[in-house]
């Protein structure tokens, strides 16, 4: 779409960023919709989400969070998610004494069970505690999930997700921004998901 | 076919279906799920294309105004001013958002920021003893001082809490910032913004991901109102 000739050219310049980066998340609907199926089915066998990140990407994690816990729609079923980034006595405390690197996986290895997902959030996949956690994740048989940007960085190289969503854009902001669109495609889809697998219980639709 | 018992009493599952403990819920049928697969193709398909629309729709709308705050926002950086950012639920994370971006930016200049929501000691002392309508009024009220900047988001526009924090921070000659969604709601009638972007769209997602754009746009542009211009473009 084109910009119009009396907007100001840095606003122009700024939104134009965004739209490849946009466009592009079309073309991996099937890739977020495959691990949703995933997703549906640990939330199924009674799992529950556990997410993490590193600044921005911590805020992603609370919101998903807010977003499974607290349905923005009456009647859909509240989901178990825990984002591992907003106890701070915790990620200092454990960064502190063991380091950055082990700031999520610690956490991971007291509340995972086999069940459940674990989703990493890292704007250029080269966060090493995003990785740890992950890692130590797919060891004790969650499922894994990974949101980044960029080439994916080397969280796509040690291949230490089973669903890896990267955003075609090196900005950090764009990417944060489709990374807000994941998160609620994810929410929604497994909604899809449980919706074609029947009545859901009382008051859902 | 659910395997799901009915809620059990009380406030809390009447608001959410909950599966009963220990119970599985029922794994679809083969056929199903590959028509849930296509349905969720296709509506993952559809949202991506409303929000790029979306966001093209907003620069359109406020682009101009984008502009013209962030170049009040640099003004009172400049002189000494701090951005303060509140809102409920998701928009409690784009608050947060909004003070690391200014405070630990990609690039280009630190500035003062701060999120409402970040303490929890705070937020939940002031909820308990005062009432949650004043958690962000409060907090401005002690922190904030003329010269400063308040951001508010709200997706409906209707958050008591934001709009008390919005008057409070007007009351004391902030420069306020709303970010409001649909038709701006209650927001949208208060009167007494500097700015208010209303992103016109009635879906709460994609409301709050065109909000994202919004304030990475200010962030962007209240960099370059101070000299910063973002990485390769000069």
């Amino acid at each position: 779409m084109p910009v119009t000739s009396t907007m100001h050219p840095a606003v122009g310049a700024a939104f134009l960023r965004r739209d490849r980066a946009g466009r592009a998340l079309a073309a991996d609907a099937e890739r977020v919709a495959l691990a949703c199926r995933e997703m549906a089915s640990r939330f199924r066998r009674g799992g529950k989400l556990i997410v993490f990140g590193n600044g921005g990407c911590g805020t992603d994690a609370a919101h998903i969070t807010a977003e499974f816990m607290h349905p923005v729609i009456v009647g859909r079923r509240t989901l178990p998610a825990l984002a591992l980034s907003n106890d701070c006595a915790t990620v200092t405390g454990v960064s502190g004494r063991e380091g950055l690197a082990e700031a999520f996986a610690h956490q991971v290895r007291r509340w995972a069970d086999p069940a459940d997902m674990a989703l990493g959030i890292s704007r250029d996949g080269r966060c090493e505690n995003v990785l740890r956690g992950l890692e130590t994740a797919g060891e004790l048989g969650l499922l894994t999930v990974a949101l980044t940007g960029g080439d994916g960085g080397i969280t796509a190289g040690r291949g230490v997700a089973d669903h890896l969503l990267a955003v075609d854009s090196d900005d950090p902001a764009v990417v944060k921004e489709v990374h807000v669109t994941l998160c609620h495609l994810l929410w929604e889809l497994v909604h899809v998901f449980f919706e074609k697998a029947g009545p859901v219980g009382e008051g859902a639709r | 076919m659910s395997t799901l018992e009915d809620p059990a009493a009380g406030a809390v599952p009447a608001l959410y279906p909950f599966p009963a403990p220990g119970r599985r819920i029922a794994a679809p049928a083969r056929s199903d799920s590959a028509a849930a697969l296509a349905e969720a193709r296709r509506s993952a398909e559809e949202k991506a294309a409303e929000i790029v629309r979306l966001r093209w729709q907003v620069a359109e709308v406020a682009g101009d105004e984008l502009a013209e705050c962030a170049q009040e926002m640099a003004i009172r950086f400049a002189a000494g001013g701090r951005l303060f950012a509140f809102g409920n639920g998701g928009g409690s994370a784009d608050a947060q958002q909004v003070a690391t971006a200014f405070l630990h930016p990609a690039y280009g200049l630190s500035l003062p920021a701060l999120s409402l929501t970040g303490d929890v000691a705070v937020v939940t002392a002031l909820s308990n003893d005062v009432g949650f309508e004043a958690v962000f009024a409060r907090q401005l009220a002690t922190l904030g001082r003329r010269g400063d900047i308040a951001l508010g988001l709200s997706t409906s526009g209707g958050s008591f809490n934001v709009l008390r924090a919005l008057e409070e921070a007007a009351h004391q000659g902030m420069l306020t910032i709303g970010l409001a969604g649909d038709q701006g709601g209650r927001m949208a009638g208060l009167g007494l913004l500097d700015y208010l972007f209303v992103i016109p769209s009635s879906s709460a997602h994609r409301v709050q991901e065109a909000q994202a754009t919004v304030y990475h746009v200010l962030w962007e542009l209240t960099q370059r109102a101070l000299g910063v211009n973002p990485p390769g473009t000069g």
